[in-house]
């Protein structure tokens, strides 16, 4: 029987080939439905659209793992910078509007805060590669690249919150809104929805689908995948890792800055406001299996979903017990995680 | 077109190579052979510069390629189809052999290449779309062996071809060898079926212990006293 590899059979390979993830799937459809019908449309837009976000950042995280073998937990720290240059950029926006009418910066001023988060955020990823994981891999002897990395993380992330908080101040900076308007409202379906949570959902599904495309279709997309699938034989077909690597950990952290960027109305910007992001991105990541990007994608939803329904249901401070719950039951049951894990490096030990 | 001169090579410090020289025409097909450990694939593992060489020179075409990188050495028109063959599993026929011609920018070559390529290989062209990972062990051979040639190699090295095969998809394998030193590659090949290989063969070396032991002909190799005794079983 021919497997082929079109966009949808993709999706269709993976839901047919793993009983697991149909059940999951179709469990979290339903769940959908229940929430949209018992809790209101209201919760099920909530849930949509945290999910967009969780999908994001999953993304960058299940890159990162399945190209470079990191298991990545500074990946808040980039949201969190992002958010930081979104505020000092929209910021001196937002005063200049208060007291000039100018429809065009109004419109498009909050775009410039995200892309140049998304600028800085590639940034610090090409930096973080080249001055700290490249030489760590010349050092690293085999086997013991995984822990090493995973510790570099863990500094990484303390650097930074720790250098925030000495230079920002720890105190919370953020705006109001980005666009000072109305909420869009769908009265027959008691829907509430800001404009700003509204384009933060549509930046991280453009993103997604742009980072898709990029990985499908081009030719340093494929070199990406094919890093990921096997190092060795990229480097035969004549792939240079190094730039792979870099390249890699640049688009995931620009990722996570968009995220942080399109989110600063309802998150604001502080030095520890990557960590929720960072968590729960690993519980998707675990959850979908290590390295599946398309898994982390359906699965960031899939998170938003459970986390909605437990907040609606059981109560608020439950949120997280649930996605928490069902990672540990991943791990016990199927470790690869629900949609399989494309891993090649943590098994050497 | 390839020298090798003096060549030591180890793993960590475990020494493989001692004082390895041997040398390839252009054109030729030639056989590296010998024993389980003898040190075979590490040999075609520094060429492609997969491993260092600890001392030593490695020459391609006049230039000094021992310390450069694999995926250098690949640009330089060297293709390594390896024992594990690295192939990319999750993807397509297709996909593999159009990243095989990664080094080569321009869209149209790629594709004129994968022509070429399918008509060497017209199994692989039925199986266009199938996942990599699906295929039968010969099936993938082949399909490595065609990823090689997407590069447009001058020279390729190979590296147990006849590994885990039924006898008659070995001849397949070598046949198509021919196939490829008859398009103008030059090809050296790390076996351990000695009879097939002298049979396909132009000259060989063959390695015991780290060291070249012999080399020759095939002729001149197939009527020597240590190789029948030793390989051939006679």
């Amino acid at each position: 029987m021919q497997r082929t590899t079109s966009f949808g059979s993709v999706i269709v390979e993976r839901i047919t080939g793993n009983p697991a993830a149909s059940v999951v799937m179709v469990g979290s459809l339903v769940l959908a439905v229940v929430i949209g019908v018992f809790g209101g449309a209201a919760q099920l837009v909530n849930a949509v659209v945290t999910g967009g976000m969780w999908a994001l950042l999953a993304v960058g995280l299940a890159l990162i793992f399945g190209v470079a073998n990191v298991p990545y937990f500074a990946h808040g720290e980039s949201f969190m910078i992002g958010a930081y240059v979104a505020f000092f950029v929209f910021d001196p926006i937002k005063t200049y509007l208060q007291d000039n009418s100018n429809p065009l910066l109004f419109a498009l001023g909050p775009f410039a805060a995200v892309l140049a988060a998304g600028v800085v955020g590639f940034a610090l990823g090409v930096g973080l590669e080249r001055l700290l994981f490249y030489p760590l891999r010349q050092r690293t002897k085999a086997g013991e690249w995984v822990m090493n990395a995973f510790l570099l993380t863990l500094g990484i992330s303390f650097v930074i919150i720790n250098g925030t908080t000495l230079v920002l101040g720890p105190n919370f900076q953020g705006i109001p809104y980005y666009w000072a308007v109305d909420p869009l409202e769908l009265e027959s379906l008691e829907v509430r929805v800001t404009v700003d949570r509204l384009v933060s959902f549509g930046i991280a599904i453009i993103t997604i689908v742009a980072l898709w495309f990029f990985l499908r279709r081009t030719r340093i997309g494929r070199a990406i995948r094919a890093v990921a699938q096997d190092e060795v034989g990229a480097q035969l077909v004549g792939i240079n890792l190094n730039f792979v690597y870099v390249l890699t950990f640049g688009l995931a952290t620009a990722t996570a800055a968009i995220a942080g960027a399109s989110l600063l109305s309802i998150f604001q910007a502080y030095p520890t406001v990557g960590l929720i992001p960072l968590y729960t991105a690993w519980y998707v990541v675990i959850l979908a299996g290590l390295g599946n990007v398309a898994g982390a994608i359906a699965g960031g939803f899939i998170v938003a979903l459970l986390q909605t329904a437990t907040q609606q249901w059981v109560g608020i401070g439950w949120a997280n017990v649930v996605p928490i719950a069902a990672m540990v039951l991943v791990l016990l049951i199927v470790p690869s995680g629900i949609f399989g894990s494309e891993v090649k490096g943590v098994q050497e030990q | 077109m390839l020298q090798l001169k003096n060549l030591d090579a180890s793993y960590g410090f475990l020494q493989v190579l001692w004082d390895i020289s041997l040398h390839v025409d252009e054109g030729e097909f030639v056989g590296l052979i010998g024993p389980n450990g003898a040190g075979k694939s590490t040999t075609l593992k520094s060429i492609i510069g997969l491993l260092t060489p600890k001392d030593g020179e490695i020459l391609f075409e006049g230039q000094s390629i021992g310390p450069l990188p694999a995926y250098q050495v690949t640009r330089m028109g060297i293709s390594y189809i390896s024992e594990a063959l690295n192939l990319f599993t999750d993807m397509s026929v297709r996909d593999n052999l159009l990243l095989g011609a990664y080094s080569i920018k321009d869209k149209q070559t790629q594709l004129e290449t994968l022509d070429f390529v399918f008509g060497l290989f017209p199994r692989l062209k039925e199986r266009e779309g199938q996942l990599a990972g699906t295929m039968s062990g010969g099936e993938r051979k082949m399909l490595a062996i065609a990823r090689g040639m997407m590069a447009k190699p001058r020279l390729m090295l190979v590296d147990e071809p006849s590994l885990g095969l039924a006898p008659h998809l070995v001849t397949d394998v070598f046949n198509s060898l021919r196939k490829l030193q008859k398009a103008g590659v030059t090809i050296l090949m790390v076996e351990q079926r000695v009879n097939a290989t002298l049979e396909v063969a132009d000259r060989a070396y063959v390695l015991e212990n780290g060291r070249v032991a012999l080399q020759g002909t095939s002729d001149e190799l197939t009527a020597h006293e240590h190789v029948r005794s030793a390989y051939i079983g006679v």
